[in-house]
């Protein structure tokens, strides 16, 4: 049974980096505050808890320190749940973790992306091209069906993509060789085949060995020229759980990280024109911003941002989209108004996304100093 | 185990050997796994590595709820696995028929967090050297949650590669390698084929709160 606990004004519940965090509490009078140390602005937050509600449960449940001083403003009776008891409790009101279960998703979704933008995107390997490469790896290993179901899937997703052609090839070579070997078996060179059905025919005329070095290297690199035409005869997989609008998303995704932004933006460009689903369409919009500051097209840019937000003022990317507006204003030289969107950025809930703040901070320092210079 | 009797229709049986999903492709789906094991991989250089065996009850591919985001890892059945698959459309029903699920997928939510949330320390610090310090402490402050308390003494094993310690501190495996490198030339870290040893935590500690923004 869970215990009920007092605890005086101005005295701490638990504190910051306690590594024992067994025990979920809840306020039943009183007041009490969690203060903690903003991890980007070093801003000290305190946020007051509200009778009824839960805390201490992250730490308590991921087992892991404590990340904020639970103090005490006036007299306080909280009930004290160990986790077993708190786990009991909690099955027997689903919709108690149900509501959890959102919070700590949203919660999730946002630190996430604060990650992703902070990571060095380059570094990262496109989705598109670390799918290609696992199934090459596959194919390598002669392991047909897994090589097989990656292949699949990269068609499924980049039907248009720059290693379609590529893909289509190494498939039906997964095929063959599932058909003729089975797993594990069959001849090693059998990605030199794959690949040379795609060279040049001067290619045919090295030698087997000479051509494995040269596949090994290119398998690293782009294997596809970008002026290749895209795969005319894709037998892709059927794309199962994926609506038309998330598949046409997705090959405009993969043409725009292939660069070939003005055919990404004609690809966003029909899935909101045909608004046929809510969840696609003003991430389209989104992202069709995106292919019109990379087109350089900054005028567009900014009044296709703008009536964006005019119809999706709580639009998911709205931080990223006032960070496009800013450098797009800064693009045609107007550092005034870009300076207006990174202050308003900054202005934003702290919390909101601190990734994009860090890098509006960076550019609003860099307008002022070039202003001084 | 939870009464799962109803939801037969979300399951799926998996062939010893087949991919549930593959790294990188967009998911928008997790598992629960009901019977058989799978095998969590990904593709590091030329080799296919290991990072975990699940089996049931536990869950996978929770992380779907970023959605669209590409899988980080491919998930393969090593024997004949039954999994049940939720998605957005399902979630809702499963979840409140299911509180032991829930709450199953509520502490591994805190544990991403958490996570993330230390990811996101380790990338602000501007000084290079003190991301690779930090990616140590927070290795530390992993185990010593897992063990339930502070460990004696100041030395510390971490069986990491520093491709692990790359992919940590967002940065290439070359240029980690030079940062670890200093650290092992002033005889503050230890390098061995399995391994690597951190000299001094406490060390490495103020040498990171030395370097964090005030």
């Amino acid at each position: 049974m869970p215990k009920v606990g007092n605890y005086r004004a101005n005295s701490v519940i638990y504190f910051q980096g306690d590594v024992v965090s067994d025990k979920v509490f809840v306020l039943q009078q009183g007041k009490v505050s969690l203060n903690y140390t903003d991890i980007e602005t070093a801003k000290e937050i305190r946020e007051i808890i509200q009778t009824g509600e839960f805390f201490g449960v992250k730490s308590a449940l991921g087992k892991y320190p404590r990340e904020e001083n639970a103090v005490v403003l006036s007299d306080a009776q909280v009930l004290v749940f160990s986790v077993p008891e708190f786990e009991v409790f909690a099955q027997a009101q689903t919709r108690i973790i149900m509501k959890m279960l959102k919070v700590f998703s949203n919660q999730l979704r946002r630190v996430h992306k604060q990650v992703d933008n902070l990571l060095e995107k380059n570094e990262a390997q496109s989705p598109e091209a670390g799918l290609f490469k696992a199934g090459e790896y596959y194919l390598k290993a002669r392991q047909y069906s897994q090589a097989k179901y990656v292949f699949g899937r990269y068609l499924t997703y980049y039907p248009a993509g720059r290693l379609a052609e590529q893909a289509s090839r190494y498939l039906e070579a997964a095929e063959s060789g599932s058909v003729k070997y089975g797993d594990g078996r069959g001849p090693a060179p059998l990605m030199v085949e794959a690949t040379r059905q795609g060279q040049s025919s001067r290619d045919s005329s090295m030698s087997r060995d000479s051509s494995m070095s040269r596949d090994g290297s290119m398998s690293r690199d782009d294997p596809v020229r970008d002026d290749e035409p895209a795969a005319s005869s894709v037998r892709a997989a059927p794309g199962e759980g994926l609506s038309d609008a998330a598949k046409s998303y997705y090959d405009a995704v993969s043409l725009f990280s292939s660069e070939k932004y003005k055919e990404a933006l004609a690809g966003f460009k029909r899935i909101v024109e045909a608004k046929a689903d809510a969840e696609y369409v003003p991430k389209a919009l989104f992202e069709m911003g995106r292919c019109l500051f990379m087109l350089q097209q900054f005028e567009l840019t900014i009044k296709h941002f703008t009536q964006m937000i005019q119809t999706y003022p709580k639009h998911p990317d709205l931080i990223d989209t006032l960070f496009y507006l800013g450098q797009a204003y800064e693009k045609k030289g107007d550092a005034d108004r870009a300076k207006g969107f990174y202050k308003k950025i900054l202005s934003m809930e702290p919390d909101e996304d601190a990734s994009i703040r860090i890098k509006a901070a960076k550019a609003q320092r860099r307008l002022e100093e070039a202003g001084r210079g | 185990m939870a009464d799962l009797a109803g939801f037969t229709r979300f399951a799926r049986t998996c062939h010893p050997g087949e991919i549930i999903f593959a790294e990188y492709e967009p998911g928008d789906s997790f598992y629960l796994i009901q019977a058989g094991k799978v095998k969590i991989t990904k593709i590091v250089g030329d080799t296919e590595k290991t990072l975990d065996i699940l089996q049931p009850p536990e869950i996978f591919g929770e992380m779907a709820i970023l959605e669209g985001a590409p899988r980080s890892a491919t998930a393969q059945a090593i024997d004949t696995v039954k999994v049940l698959e939720f998605n957005r459309a399902n979630f809702e029903v499963l979840m409140m028929g299911n509180p032991q699920i829930a709450l199953r997928l509520l502490k591994l939510f805190t544990k991403r967090i958490w996570d993330q949330k230390r990811r996101f320390m380790i990338l602000t610090l501007d000084d290079p050297q003190a991301k690779i310090a930090d990616v140590f402490l927070m290795l530390d402050e992993t185990n010593a949650a897992v063990r339930g308390g502070e460990l004696e003494g100041e030395k510390r094993e971490f069986r990491v590669t520093m491709d692990d310690v790359a992919h940590w501190a967002g940065m290439s495996p070359a240029e980690a390698q030079t940062l670890i490198g200093h650290f092992a030339n002033q005889r503050r870290l230890e390098l061995f084929p399995d391994k690597i040893v951190v000299k001094n935590i406490n060390d490495f500690i103020r040498f990171v709160n030395s370097r964090r923004k005030k």
